[in-house]
C-alpha cells in the first residue's frame, strides 16, 4: 500500500460533516483527490466515498458532504475511488494523485 | 460473550428503540452528525467533551462518568445500544469505556450509522428527553486497559496488535497531516507488534466479518498466538477499541487490553525501543 495522508478527523477518519465540493482547494504540497457524487443533476448528500489501494485494500473513507462532496489527501499513485449510496448504488473510478495537484472526479450513481 | 449478546441489527433497533430499559446512544467522531439526523430516540455522547478529562490526558473519572450517565438518563440496568459513524470506531471506543466502568448490558448496532443510512432507514432531528437517573459506576476494570509500562513489559512476550494503517505502522506516516497537535515525536511501531489494520475486521457496510473470517485474519494470517495475552493499540485508542471489541467480545479471547495511550504516547516516550518498516 502506498502512503496516504487521508482526509481525516481526530481519529484519522472522516472530516467533520463531510466536505464541500464547492470550496476551492489549494493542493499545496498535497496530492488531493476530490469531487462530488451526483444522481442525475442532484448531489448525493447521503453516502460514502472510499479510497482503495491497488489490491482493493481499504485506505480511507469519508461521508459525502451536503453537496455530495468528498476529499482525500492521498499519496501520489493510482487509487480506486468507490462510492456507496443508498439503494445499493455503488460506483468505482480509477483515479491518479500527484503532489501539488488537485484531481477532480465527478461520480454519477 | 457471543455475537448475539453484543451486537444487534437494524431490525432489532427499530423494534426496541422505544422500549423502557433500552437506551440508544450515538457516538461519532463528527459530533455534528447527530444534529443533522439520528436514529429515533437516540441520545448523543461526545467522545471528547463527555468522555475525556478536560485538563489531564485521561478519561473522566468514575464520578465524572456517573454524572454524565445520570444526566443523560441512563440507569445501571439499562440495555445501552451504541452506534456511530466511521464503521463504529467511536461507538466501539464508548463500548469499551462502558465496560471499563462496569456497565453490564452494552451492545453495538452492527454496521453503525453507515449501514443505517445506506439502507435509507429513518432519521430524526428530535432530541429525546430522558429523566435524570442516579447512575453508579464501578472502579475502572484494570483487566481491559493497558498502560505504558505494561506495554513495554509485553514486548516479545504478549501479542501486540497495531491496528493502524500499514504506513503508520512502518513509520512513513506519523498522523494525518492536519492534526499536528496529536502527532507523536517518532514514527514506527512497538517492537514485535503485528500490523492488522482495523479495517480488515469490517465489511464494506461497516458490519463485522464472521467469526470464522475474524479467526482467520488474526490467527492464520497475522499469526497471533491466541494462547497469549494481547494488547491492541492505534494512535489514540479508538481504532484499537474496535479491534479490542473483535478479539474480546466477538471472539471471546480473554486477557485482551486496549492501550489507549497508543502511538501518540508511545512514539513520544524517551528511550523506548521502536521498530521501523515491516513487521519482523
Amino acid at each position: 500500500m502506498s502512503n496516504l495522508n487521508q482526509a481525516a478527523g481526530d481519529g484519522c477518519g472522516a472530516p467533520a460533516g463531510g466536505v464541500s465540493a464547492s470550496a476551492a482547494t489549494n493542493a499545496g504540497s498535497q496530492a488531493v483527490v476530490e469531487g462530488r457524487v451526483v444522481r442525475g443533476s442532484d448531489p448525493v448528500s447521503t453516502g460514502y466515498a472510499r479510497l482503495l489501494g491497488t489490491g482493493g485494500e481499504f485506505v480511507a473513507e469519508v461521508p459525502l458532504g451536503d453537496d455530495g462532496g468528498f476529499r482525500f489527501f492521498a499519496a501520489p499513485g493510482t487509487w480506486t475511488l468507490r462510492v456507496l449510496a443508498p439503494g445499493g448504488a455503488r460506483a468505482d473510478r480509477s483515479v491518479s494523485a500527484e503532489y501539488g495537484k488537485v484531481t477532480q472526479v465527478e461520480v454519477t450513481v | 460473550m457471543s455475537r448475539s449478546e453484543v451486537l444487534v441489527d437494524a431490525e432489532w433497533v427499530e423494534a426496541h428503540t422505544g422500549d423502557p430499559g433500552v437506551v440508544l446512544v450515538e457516538v461519532d467522531e463528527d459530533t455534528s452528525a447527530y444534529d443533522k439526523g439520528h436514529i429515533p430516540n437516540a441520545i448523543r455522547i461526545d467522545w471528547k467533551q463527555d468522555l475525556q478529562d478536560p485538563v489531564r490526558r485521561d478519561f473522566v473519572d468514575r464520578v465524572g462518568f456517573e454524572k454524565l450517565l445520570s444526566e443523560r438518563g441512563i440507569s445501571n440496568d439499562d440495555t445501552v445500544v451504541l452506534y456511530g459513524g466511521n464503521n463504529n470506531w467511536f461507538a466501539a471506543y464508548a463500548y469499551w469505556y462502558f465496560k471499563l466502568y462496569g456497565h453490564h448490558d452494552v451492545k453495538l448496532l452492527d454496521g453503525g450509522r453507515k449501514k443505517w443510512e445506506l439502507e435509507s432507514r429513518a432519521l430524526t432531528k428530535d432530541v429525546p428527553n430522558r429523566p435524570a437517573t442516579s447512575y453508579k459506576a464501578s472502579e475502572q476494570d484494570a483487566t481491559l486497559r493497558a498502560k505504558r509500562d505494561e506495554v513495554l513489559e509485553a514486548i516479545g512476550k504478549r501479542n501486540l496488535v497495531d491496528v493502524r494503517s500499514p504506513d503508520e505502522f512502518t513509520g512513513r506516516l506519523l498522523a494525518p497531516a492536519h492534526l499536528p497537535q496529536e502527532q507523536a515525536q517518532r514514527g514506527g511501531h512497538i517492537p514485535t507488534a503485528r500490523n492488522v489494520p482495523w479495517s480488515k475486521a469490517a465489511n464494506e457496510d461497516g458490519t463485522f466479518r464472521s467469526d470464522d473470517e475474524l479467526r482467520g485474519i488474526y490467527g492464520d494470517e497475522a499469526g497471533l498466538d491466541f494462547s497469549k495475552d494481547t494488547i491492541a493499540y492505534c494512535r489514540i485508542g479508538e481504532r484499537s477499541a474496535h479491534t479490542w471489541f473483535v478479539l474480546h467480545e466477538l471472539l471471546g479471547q480473554p486477557n485482551v487490553k486496549n492501550y489507549d495511550g497508543s502511538w501518540t504516547e508511545y512514539g513520544s516516550l524517551v528511550g523506548v525501543p521502536i521498530e521501523l518498516g515491516e513487521a519482523r
